[in-house]
């Protein structure tokens, strides 16, 4: 987060965490087509031949202003493949809010078991625990056959305590309400802060 | 109010916080590297990416873009380095290019510096400018001013959480 008091404005980094394929690219996809071109930035994506997120993907939101404040959301994603784990440690450094996007296809509940634990490795890494950081859990792919109800994905992640979000993100369900969950615990967190401070 | 005391500027554990008197000071500094080198454009971000100055001549580049691709490129650069025991304070990048040279650097640990001057300055003496100013910034950044300005961000304010709610669904088109 970085507070800059000449422009009143709050910068919030949420960063879009979860396995190869699951749909974190396709959430920015979908927040950059259906919001108001005025509050948004260009979606920057550094992707591979094969379309693949290379580095992350990046879109910055910005609401009008609240009170004395413009708050400024920048969202990125990580890359899911296996090899790019230096650089989602990179991409994951300095967030104030996680959003998982879990891939809800039975086949892949060892997938999100692995990105999770990569993910916790990474803030542990940054002296950052997990519990101290807001986290949304997106169930994505919930229109497959078979797909993993949203609990029992909680149930295999362990996350009782962290709101889980139904998604198909492909059909734009659930982006919208994965994005205001996780701008409204990372809004809380710092205003935890602020009180502490 | 949460906090009858949150009048008072705060610094917060998981970044930085900017106030009015640190603005002028990376404005002058700014201001001084632009013109010594002289630079066609300087662009200051922070580490992760968010800008928080840009002066010179502007192209059409998307400054917002512009910035979280120059935080990327210092993070990846940083990390080859640390791969490669080659890791010192004030990394710098330099790319070299038809007509001008563009430099990226650390300044400090939460500032990212982004300069395009000429090709026809050299690079010595774009590094040497660059490298002071680095070091100026990354000292700003991490003094507290000796008078505490008093603002109200209305970071304090109950229904913050669900005004932010609502601005999120004033610009969502669905």
């Amino acid at each position: 987060m970085q507070i800059n008091w000449q422009l009143r404005e709050l910068n919030l980094k949420i960063v879009y965490y979860g396995p190869a394929l699951s749909g974190k690219t396709t959430n920015l996809e979908q927040i950059h087509a259906r919001v108001d071109p005025a509050h948004r930035s260009d979606l920057v994506s550094l992707k591979t031949r094969e379309d693949r997120t290379l580095y992350f993907d990046f879109l910055q939101l910005e609401l009008g202003k609240i009170n004395n404040l413009t708050p400024k959301i920048h969202l990125y994603t990580v890359p899911g493949q296996s090899y790019y784990e230096a650089s989602r440690r990179l991409v994951l450094r300095g967030a104030d809010g996680v959003v998982f996007v879990a891939d809800s296809a039975p086949e892949c509940a060892n997938a999100n078991m692995v990105a999770w634990q990569d993910m916790e490795s990474h803030l542990a890494s940054f002296d950052m625990p997990i519990e101290r950081l807001p986290i949304v859990l997106q169930c994505n792919k919930q229109d497959l056959y078979g797909a993993i109800p949203p609990l029992h994905i909680q149930e295999i992640l362990h996350l009782f305590a962290v709101p889980a979000i139904p998604a198909v993100a492909m059909q734009g369900e659930g982006v919208f309400d994965t994005l205001k969950a996780i701008t409204r615990g990372v809004i809380a967190c710092v205003q935890r802060q602020a009180a502490i401070a | 109010m949460v906090n009858p005391d949150m009048n008072a500027p705060i610094d917060l554990p998981s970044g930085i916080t900017l106030y009015p008197s640190h603005d002028k000071a990376i404005d002058r500094v700014l201001n001084d590297l632009m013109q010594k080198s002289p630079a066609q454009f300087i662009l200051l971000a922070e580490a992760s990416g968010q800008i928080l100055s840009a002066l010179g001549e502007r192209t059409t580049a998307d400054l917002v873009a512009l910035s979280s691709l120059v935080a990327g490129d210092l993070a990846a650069s940083q990390e080859i380095a640390r791969l490669t025991d080659q890791y010192q304070n004030y990394q710098l990048i330099l790319r070299e290019g038809p007509q001008t040279n563009t430099f990226i650097t650390e300044a400090g640990q939460h500032l990212v510096l982004f300069v395009r001057v000429s090709k026809e300055v050299p690079l010595g003496w774009a590094r040497l400018l660059i490298h002071e100013a680095s070091r100026q910034l990354a000292d700003i950044v991490t003094t507290l001013p000796e008078e505490v300005e008093k603002l109200d961000l209305g970071l304090s304010e109950e229904k913050l959480s669900s005004l932010v709610d609502g601005g999120l669904d004033s610009i969502w088109k669905g």
